[in-house]
């Protein structure tokens, strides 16, 4: 599978770090935002971080310039047309989604492969309007946070996901040092499913606010389990509300599963405006 | 400790059966409830459930007024302590810890000099095994670690009993997406899955909560 162009739609943390890590496996990558200001501070973010890459010798200078050369800030109507793969980290709504691939589909050829980085919208769902070859060269490529340094990359086929495409996409992946896994179309797909308990089962712990029992709780999983971080400062970090909506989603995408079932403790953090680091409080409170 | 005349009840399942045995006095739980021998510190390390424990530690207590310390990773705990007063702390001494670091807990009315003692007796016993150890201060059913580790595990196996990837892809996922120290699979291995499956049923029975059903997979690979 030949992979030389790629368009990122969405320029936020999430579109800049998948970027960046195409840049760096040396292919011309598209940046798209809808908002101009948005798309000017993610290409200087992404410079800022190659040039520090630089500074600490990790790239040379002639990476350097082709990686920043191969980087083009573009709208939806200026996307290469013979981009290989282009691949959405835009905002978790369904049907914002969907008006996109549905508006791509119109202008890029059948062969272009589509991808989305959703962490909790199905596949299929978002696939659902497409036409059927389009649904064929269709899939999940969900990248982790930031994506150039954590290795995971979850592939996710859809229900008409041709499965030769998305294995060599897998090879590809792992070809360019990332850990690739294949996975089914199923809420949370891996990691955001296994790790629910991670925090459910530790809010169930300290059950209410005591901020006693939520240290002893963090240290005891870092000192104990080896975590590198506690639930609860993972959670601030990430935001609670973040936290707790991804938990609602599966919980609703699994009908109501016990196993995934919300803690009151997210909600009274969330109406109470303490959503973590963003808000300077959170379980935590961190100096302003 | 060198004064201190102990007896450690062990069974051969536990992971550390080896060392605690050249290490320490031991007995099989039908030996230690079968001697009336004089010591001064009991520490139990059987795998035991909640009814399965207290009924060995009734029998226990009718040979020795010794001090005892007894694992309760299976069990829920508070059960224990309000039968047994002779139980004075706990510990998680078989679930797989990566940093070799084992929970403990104190009963809280313990008279101060009583409480030193113990906490200097378990870094020294658990110092024979090369594990360090943690005092946990709240505990309910399980201890924090086995508690939701168990639970990750079995949302792990739940997902195979859907078929939504492989194991070996799981634990990968879990360890480069997340930062796991390692997989899910791969801490029941090391723990012993029958064990999990202790602590997930101890869970179900003591809160009848569905969210702590074992998954079918699971259930499947103890048998």
């Amino acid at each position: 599978m030949q992979i030389k162009k790629v368009a990122v739609i969405g320029s936020g943390t999430m579109g800049a770090g998948i970027a960046q890590w195409f840049l760096q496996q040396n292919l011309i990558v598209d940046l798209v935002d809808q908002s101009p200001e948005q798309l000017k501070n993610a290409i200087e973010k992404i410079f800022k971080s190659l040039e520090n890459l630089k500074l600490k010798n990790k790239i040379s200078d002639e990476d350097l310039k082709n990686f920043k050369n191969n980087l083009r800030a573009t709208d939806l109507a200026g996307i290469h047309r013979d981009v290989d793969l282009v691949i959405e980290a835009i905002v978790e709504k369904l049907d914002v989604k969907e008006k996109l691939f549905l508006d791509l589909d119109r202008t890029l050829p059948p062969k272009t492969i589509f991808a989305s980085n959703t962490s909790s919208i199905p596949i299929t769902e978002i696939a659902k309007n497409l036409p059927i070859d389009r649904k064929k060269n269709f899939l999940g490529i969900h990248f982790f946070n930031p994506a150039t340094v954590m290795k995971l990359v979850e592939i996710i086929d859809g229900f008409e996901t041709d499965k030769q495409m998305s294995q060599n996409l897998l090879n590809f992946f792992k070809q360019k040092g990332k850990v690739s896994v294949s996975c089914l179309d199923r809420p949370g797909f891996i990691v955001n499913r296994v790790a629910r308990n991670f925090y459910g089962e530790s809010l169930r712990i300290v059950e209410n606010y005591e901020l006693e029992k939520i240290k002893a709780t963090d240290q005891c999983l870092k000192e104990v389990g080896g975590f590198k971080m506690g639930p609860f400062e993972l959670m601030d970090l990430i935001g609670i509300d973040v936290n707790y909506s991804v938990t609602e989603s599966v919980y609703r995408s699994f009908f109501d599963e016990p196993r995934f079932r919300p803690h009151k403790l997210q909600k009274e953090m969330v109406i109470s405006g303490r959503l973590g680091v963003k808000t300077k409080k959170g379980f935590y409170e961190y100096e302003k | 400790m060198k004064n201190k005349n102990i007896l450690v009840v062990i069974e051969p399942n536990h992971p550390h059966f080896k060392t605690i045995e050249k290490n320490f006095l031991t007995r099989n739980a039908d030996e230690a409830i079968a001697s009336y021998e004089t010591y001064d510190l009991v520490v139990d390390l059987t795998i035991y459930r909640t009814e399965k424990k207290i009924i060995f530690l009734k029998e226990l207590a009718k040979t020795t007024k010794a001090l005892i310390i007894s694992d309760l990773t299976c069990t829920f705990q508070d059960r224990i302590f309000h039968q047994l007063p002779q139980v004075k702390a706990s510990v998680s001494s078989f679930f797989y810890s990566p940093t070799r670091t084992i929970e403990y807990f104190i009963r809280i009315e313990t008279e101060d000099h009583i409480k030193t003692m113990l906490q200097n007796f378990i870094d020294e016993f658990f110092s024979k095994v090369e594990m360090k150890t943690f005092e946990n201060k709240m505990i309910d059913i399980t201890f924090t670690v086995p508690r939701v580790v168990s639970q990750i595990i079995n949302e792990a196996y739940f997902a195979l009993d859907e078929k939504l990837a492989s194991k070996e892809d799981i634990d990968l996922a879990m360890i480069n997406g997340v930062n796991y120290p390692l997989g899910p699979f791969s801490w029941a291995q090391k723990t012993g899955l029958a064990h999990i499956h202790s602590i997930l049923e101890e869970l179900y029975t003591t809160t009848h909560d569905m969210r702590y059903r074992s998954s079918l997979t699971l259930k499947k690979e103890c048998l």
